[in-house]
């Protein structure tokens, strides 16, 4: 199984590159994410059989929110993959370019997947940074002036912050010299001897490092950048994916914080930074003139509420983990909507769309109700997340907190909401004559998003349910 | 021995501080690698055989010969041989380092009197060498200067990792190598591409993008 993650896409992608074939690169890019969404289906029914060898092995292992993750990563890989098909189809890529997005994606995808499943927290680095070389190369896939910009800032500055976090891996290998190993079963086990001190230092380190790839503020100056240059299927896989990737790093060392019994530091600032990263999306969100960094705020705003949510002990961090798959979806949803919006405008200025729904009803009404999924109306998983986050506030006695964090809330559902739907119904103005049909690609994805929110939302299936439920068991 | 190269890599930055042209940086760069590749072959009776022929070649092949000479090849190619343009003069530069430098001794200092198990001195210059790093990163206005800074500041991270002496197991090892190569080629590679479409190699000049 960890072979097939890890090895299938390199395997595959050098196929892609070989063949050089335009149905052998779509089909393997679909093909992929299916099997990813196998893999974990089986993985989670208990199924996992182990052909590497024994000294590769001890690195690599499924744990419970490793599988939650790899879950939400293979669909939103999917609905990616699924718009991908139409953006080759829309930019009249050439086979050549196809095979390398392909390939490229491939790569991001598998060091994505190491993250998740890495059982060493310097070999988890490692992935981190691979995840930063391979998406720098699909931010520029547009080879424009803006989408170099957008690469270059991304590159340096995450490279710069996650080599930050390997000087906080190396301190905290000085503080755990008793028994000196990083491996995450070790570091649980034995937190109790970590010289606090070393341990505290390593923490801030490692937030400023995953924290600078989370994109929470006052580290987040590449994300809006990024989201906004990148192809609209790169912006979809970079928010709902990559994010989520770094942020499970940083879950895994909160985790030995509280084994150690140092959470009041880390929750503190955790706490700090994802108020912090709230206040800086409402301040953008408010004056916000292009569509795609506004859905880039908004990340910024859903991975600070994610810090809180963790920041806030057990009753939170189910609370995020309800988040996480929300945001992850609604915003792939976004994103891929935002790449027919682009289509059909050629503009990425709100003020130069109006009558979206006019234009085209189908993209219009994806747009307006992600809208309301992102925002947390039920019957959307995010209401569930948020009210569980408001619960948590009062249970662990910081409830005064939860006024400006609703406050701040509303003022970002204003910006964003005032921005989506002067874009799908403000058409007075200007005359709408033609409208414009998209081929099917452009809106299954997004389709299956919705769908499968309504269903978590609504209807929170058993087996959903305890995923989440031993996801956010692990820490506690 | 192992005490005058640390002085030496530390003196180093000192250098790369008062350097006024950047190929005097790529040769800066090579000088810390040979001086860490040293560092590694003295600290031959502390890390097993395997680890240490790796790190040998990681030091002496990649960090003093091959991606010294790379970024020499491109900076001649592209004729940027000359100034380095700091935003900050000169001589409050060299406060600053001093400063820098007070800092990394205190640290050096503190950890030998907390009996941290580091290696004091390596303590203090591999601070010295990432907070320096870091300083000329935002102090310099070429991309290629960010280039070479980010190689010194992977130096001070080696040499930080050194003074613990806690080996990584060799997957780690040769990950880190490869992020770090492939890191140095594309970090070239969008360097190239920014001085074909921008007309420039200012930081200052990438400006497409904001709010």
């Amino acid at each position: 199984m960890i072979c097939i993650l890890l090895f299938l896409p390199v395997l595959l992608g050098a196929v892609v590159l070989l063949l050089n074939n335009k149905i052998v690169t779509r089909t393997s890019l679909l093909l992929l994410p299916l099997i990813y969404i196998a893999v974990t289906m089986l993985v989670w029914s208990g199924l996992n059989w182990i052909i590497l060898p024994g000294w590769l092995n001890v690195f690599f292992r499924f744990d419970s929110i490793g599988i939650l993750f790899l879950g939400v990563m293979s669909v939103v890989f999917l609905a990616s993959s699924i718009y991908s098909i139409f953006y080759f189809d829309e930019h009249e890529c050439s086979v050549q370019q196809e095979a390398v997005y392909t390939v490229t994606m491939f790569l991001f995808v598998a060091a994505m997947a190491g993250v998740l499943i890495s059982t060493h927290l310097a070999l988890m680095w490692v992935f981190v940074e691979a995840t930063t070389l391979t998406s720098a190369l699909l931010i520029y896939f547009e080879k424009k002036k803006s989408s170099l910009e957008a690469a270059w800032k991304y590159i340096y500055i995450c490279s710069i912050g996650i080599t930050l976090a390997f000087v906080g891996i190396i301190i905290l290998s000085i503080g755990s010299r008793s028994f000196n190993s990083l491996f995450f079963s070790d570091l649980y086990a034995h937190a109790s001897e970590i010289n606090p001190f070393w341990l505290q230092i390593s923490f801030a380190f490692i937030l400023v490092g995953f924290g600078t790839k989370i994109g929470v503020a006052p580290i987040h100056a590449w994300l809006p950048d990024a989201h906004s240059e990148a192809p609209s299927p790169v912006s979809a896989m970079l928010s709902g994916t990559l994010l989520n990737t770094a942020f499970l790093g940083l879950i895994r060392v909160q985790g030995i914080m509280i084994e150690a019994h140092r959470d009041s530091f880390s929750n503190f600032l955790l706490l700090i930074t994802g108020f912090l990263s709230l206040l800086i999306s409402a301040v953008f969100m408010l004056q916000i003139k292009n569509y795609k960094r506004m859905l880039a705020y908004s990340s910024i705003e859903n991975m600070g509420i994610l810090f809180i949510g963790i920041a806030l002990g057990k009753p939170g961090i189910f609370a995020a983990m309800i988040l996480l798959v929300a945001h992850s979806f609604s915003k792939t949803s976004l994103f891929l909507t935002s790449g027919n919006i682009l289509n059909i405008f050629k503009t990425k200025k709100i003020e130069n769309i109006r009558g979206l729904l006019k234009k085209d009803s189908f993209t219009g009404w994806i747009w307006i109700i992600s809208l309301l999924s992102i925002s947390g109306l039920p019957p959307f998983p995010a209401f569930i997340a948020k009210f569980l986050i408001a619960k948590a506030f009062f249970i662990a006695g910081l409830g005064w907190l939860a006024i400006p964090f609703f406050i701040l809330l509303a003022i970002i559902l204003y910006g964003m909401g005032g921005a989506v739907f002067k874009m799908s119904f403000d058409d007075n103005e200007i005359e709408i004559t033609e409208t414009v049909h998209l081929t099917y690609h452009a809106y299954l994805g997004q389709i299956l998003m919705l769908i499968l929110l309504i269903a978590i939302g609504t209807n929170l299936p058993e087996t959903v349910l305890s995923i989440l439920k031993s996801a956010a068991s692990f820490i506690y | 021995m192992s005490n005058i190269l640390i002085i030496l890599l530390g003196t180093s930055i000192l250098y790369i501080f008062a350097a006024s042209r950047i190929e005097s940086y790529v040769k800066t760069l090579a000088f810390q690698g040979f001086a860490l590749f040293l560092l590694v072959i003295l600290d031959l009776k502390e890390i097993n055989w395997i680890n240490i022929a790796f790190l040998a070649i990681e030091t002496l092949v990649v960090k003093a010969i091959v991606i010294p000479l790379f970024l020499l090849r491109v900076i001649r190619k592209n004729e940027i041989g000359r100034e380095v343009e700091p935003y900050i003069s000169q001589f409050y530069s060299m406060l600053i380092a001093s400063g820098i430098f007070i800092f990394g001794f205190v640290a050096a200092f503190w950890s030998a009197k907390v009996g941290a198990e580091v290696k004091p001195l390596y303590f203090g210059v591999s601070i010295v060498l990432i907070i320096a790093s870091l300083f000329l990163i935002v102090n310099r206005k070429r991309i290629i200067t960010h280039i070479l800074c980010y190689m010194i500041l992977e130096n001070g991270i080696f040499l930080l990792s050194l003074s613990v002496a806690n080996e990584m197991p060799m997957l780690v090892n040769l990950g880190v190598l490869l992020d770090l190569f492939v890191g140095i080629y594309l970090f070239v590679i969008f360097f190239n591409k920014i001085q074909e479409m921008f007309d420039g190699n200012h930081i200052d000049i990438l400006t497409e993008l904001k709010d």
